[in-house]
């Protein structure tokens, strides 16, 4: 296997991983942080996923102050990248910020402790 | 209850929030020729504000502004948008106009990069620039609360980039 | 000339005008609370008007695609691949009419039901972006687009769901609802990543030519992950734990308008099934998937049912097992689609139908379980009797929203049921079986609520008296179901048969 190969898989073996190991936290861990942790980690995971999308061998990056060529590659998968990483900032304020809540009212950041729903 | 950190934290707090502003807004102006833009520049300005918070453990009476900073950027980038109707919402109409930011480019190629070139697109990076810069702030304020209660509301909304 | 730029741009006016007075609410709801109740209003009114004009355009003359950013909005000027379109069609009618009802009606009760409670700007702000984000996401005809209206709707009504934040079951349910949600809205990005690598293009009819001419199976993967998450979000039952949590735990007058959220994700996996992968996948597969969520759907929602004593938790079970009765429909539509067989559209109508009848009756019980539950303070259908004598018209309200979700003959809901078990039968008559089963046991079940709560003789219960704006909320939408039950055929040839034109065919052959 050539070092050519290895890299072009790499970033896609990352994403696995990070999603992976994302999830794995999301399922099994009873700790809220835990939990939101598993998400940000997943979501890097995607974020990653796009932007080993868009890698061309041999293009540059889409800017065009200065350009030394006009062979660039398509700036569509890092706008999504850009704006998931806005919309992950949102949703992870949004539920640390209920973390902070269910903590002052159960006193836990335990999954156990949340039933109350079901009562 | 009174936070506040050395006077040796607290000068070079002083000392850095410029720069560090100055360089947000170098961001969200250049946000359409180089990488960058509303939102990372408003990001770096935040990050201002994480420093003024650690530092002296308080924002004074900002807290209302930041959440009005918040408002008027969002209103104002749906504004801009909205004027573009009569073509499409969006539209930048300012673009080929001699405008503040209607200079003209060519549609394809290396250009040198000047700044009053993007039309609405500069407006809203601004627009985006301070709303985000004032949303993260206030996010960063409410978690910092060191009593750990959150008693006034959950969270401010930045869901436009 | 400016008449017909008005309606040229209604679509983006429906996503343009919530935005646009949900953040004037959060800057001049700081200078007195009249203001931002004000502005609420009226951003509520200009977006229905704005969905009545393009309801009104595409019913009488022909609906069009609505490019961002273009010289002009005609899909001529999709010259780059990653210009956002709306699709202005009669699906997205009959989705945005169901979504404006149902508003409307949560709206006007929000103003008198939540007047108690302190920072109200910032419910109405979150209030209309979450209509902004539903409207946007069955409007829209760009992948990407989508997962930026799913994620605003989310991030949105979980934080509505979370309003009453000093209980701390809301807090619980919003929590649960939002960590599902965000896994949920990354899944949606990784396989829009997947199909953006496969075909390089984002808009769904471009994306339509890409399948037909290739469908890998990568595609197949990312057909099966949108379709895990659109119906996770719609609350079909492998994946409906979140709905009673969030529909009993969120504050009373939001909750019918978080359930047409999820009928909003129910939209959106339609015309992603009919729209975009049809032409790659086999049909009768995908349309099998869907039958089989609904089935189940049905039956689990139905038989949770059953068990609940808690009002607001037994109507959001019930709302589950309604979604099977849409999935199952669209999906025989599916199945038969493009093979000739007459009844595949007679299920579409059906399904559809019952999509706009369920959004309204669904509503309908929810308001005025609320009212029941703010006047009395009791949950628990044990505790309540004898309401009867004290709310006349909420006792009403109910017993109308009862007949309509079981399908009793003079009701709209029997109207849209008899289309589905005709349809349905000539495909399986085993689903028509399980389908008019669950509709008796739905008859049970809500009787046994109705006689639980209202009839029975005078307890003495009531601690406060409903207010004039929650019984308009609730006439509004009994009103609109007077209109559905009266003249079910006018409703089924204007809105609901441009809507079934609109999902099969309103890809097709758009592209220059």
């Amino acid at each position: 296997m050539s070092w050519d190969t290895v890299f072009m898989i790499m970033p896609y073996l990352t994403v696995v991983i990070l999603l992976s190991i994302g999830l794995y936290a999301v399922l099994f861990k009873k700790n809220l942080i835990k939990i939101i942790m598993g998400i940000a980690i997943m979501q890097n995971g995607t974020n990653l996923f796009l932007v080993s999308l868009a890698y061309r061998d041999g293009y540059y990056a889409p800017i065009f102050t200065g350009a030394e060529s006009t062979e660039m590659v398509m700036p569509t998968p890092h706008a999504l990248t850009l704006t998931s990483i806005v919309i992950g900032l949102a949703t992870t304020a949004l539920l640390l910020s209920f973390t902070m809540m269910i903590k002052k009212h159960y006193n836990s950041i335990n999954t156990e402790d949340m039933r109350r729903c079901k009562e | 209850m009174k936070w506040e950190m050395s006077r040796v934290v607290r000068t070079v707090t002083d000392i850095m929030v410029v720069p560090i502003i100055v360089f947000g807004i170098y961001l969200v102006l250049h946000g359409h020729l180089t990488p960058g833009g509303g939102f990372q520049g408003g990001a770096v300005i935040a990050s201002a504000t994480a420093l003024l918070i650690v530092a002296y453990g308080s924002l004074g009476k900002h807290k209302k502004n930041l959440s009005t900073m918040e408002g008027i950027g969002l209103t104002a980038f749906i504004l801009i948008a909205l004027f573009g109707i009569g073509y499409t919402m969006f539209y930048n109409y300012l673009t080929g106009t001699l405008g503040p930011f209607g200079g003209s480019l060519p549609y394809y190629g290396s250009n040198p990069g000047y700044i009053n070139t993007g039309g609405t697109v500069t407006l809203m990076n601004l627009m985006v620039g301070i709303e985000v810069s004032a949303a993260l702030s206030l996010i960063l304020w409410m978690m910092s609360k060191k009593s750990g209660v959150i008693s006034t509301d959950e969270d401010s909304e930045e869901v436009e980039d | 000339m400016t008449l017909d730029i008005i309606i040229e741009n209604s679509p983006t006016f429906i996503l343009a005008i919530p935005l646009l007075f949900a953040f004037l609410t959060a800057v001049l709801g700081w200078v007195s609370e009249k203001i931002g109740e004000i502005l609420f209003g009226i951003g509520l009114a200009l977006t229905v008007f704005f969905v009545g004009v393009m309801s009104f355009e595409v019913l009488t003359a022909e609906s069009w695609f609505y490019v961002f950013g273009a010289e002009s909005p005609s899909p001529e000027n999709i010259t780059s691949f990653f210009r956002i379109t709306f699709i202005a069609d009669g699906f997205a009618v009959l989705a945005t009419i169901t979504i404006s009802i149902t508003a409307v009606a949560a709206g006007i009760y929000s103003y008198s039901f939540m007047k108690d409670e302190s920072g109200l700007n910032k419910f109405y702000t979150l209030f209309l972006l979450t209509l902004a984000g539903v409207n946007g996401m069955v409007l829209t005809g760009d992948l990407f687009n989508l997962f930026v209206w799913f994620e605003v709707t989310s991030v949105a009504s979980c934080a509505l769901i979370a309003f009453k934040n000093y209980r701390g079951r809301s807090v619980e349910a919003a929590l649960k609802y939002m960590v599902l949600s965000t896994v949920g809205g990354l899944v949606v990005l990784f396989s829009i990543g997947l199909l953006y690598g496969q075909h390089g293009v984002l808009n769904y009819a471009l994306l339509r030519e890409g399948i037909a001419g290739s469908f890998t199976f990568l595609d197949k993967l990312a057909l099966g992950l949108l379709a895990v998450v659109f119906a996770m979000k719609a609350s079909s039952v492998p994946m409906h734990m979140w709905a009673p949590d969030a529909y009993g735990e969120a504050p009373g007058s939001v909750t019918p308008f978080i359930a047409v959220t999820s009928l909003g994700s129910l939209f959106v996996l339609f015309r992603l099934f009919f729209g975009v992968f049809s032409v790659g996948l086999d049909v009768a597969i995908l349309g099998s998937l869907l039958i089989v969520l609904g089935a189940l759907s049905m039956i689990v929602g139905v038989s949770m049912a059953l068990v609940q004593s808690d009002l607001k938790r037994l109507i959001a079970y019930l709302s589950v097992s309604q979604v099977g009765y849409m999935m199952t429909a669209i999906g025989v539509g599916l199945a038969t689609l493009r093979s000739g067989e007459g009844f595949g559209d007679l299920a579409m109508q059906g399904g559809l139908f019952h999509m706009l009848n369920d959004g309204v009756y669904k509503a309908l019980l929810f308001l005025s379980a609320v009212a029941v539950i703010h006047t009395t303070d009791i949950r628990s259908l044990n505790d309540l009797g004898g309401l009867a004598h004290k709310m006349p018209y909420t006792t009403f309200f109910f017993l109308f929203g009862a007949l309509s979700i079981a399908g009793i003959p003079p009701t709209s809901g029997f109207s849209s049921k008899l289309l589905i078990y005709k349809s349905v039968y000539l495909y399986s008559p085993i689903l028509a079986i399980i389908a008019l089963v669950v509709s008796i046991i739905t008859f049970a079940i809500v009787a046994k609520a109705f006689f639980n709560a209202f009839l029975g003789p005078d307890q003495s219960l009531m601690k406060r008296r409903i207010s004039k704006p929650m019984l308009w909320g609730m006439g509004i939408l009994t009103v609109v179901l007077i209109v559905f039950t009266l003249f079910p055929n006018v409703v089924v040839a204007e809105i609901v048969d441009p809507a079934v034109e609109g999902l099969i065919g309103s890809l097709e052959g758009v592209l220059p």
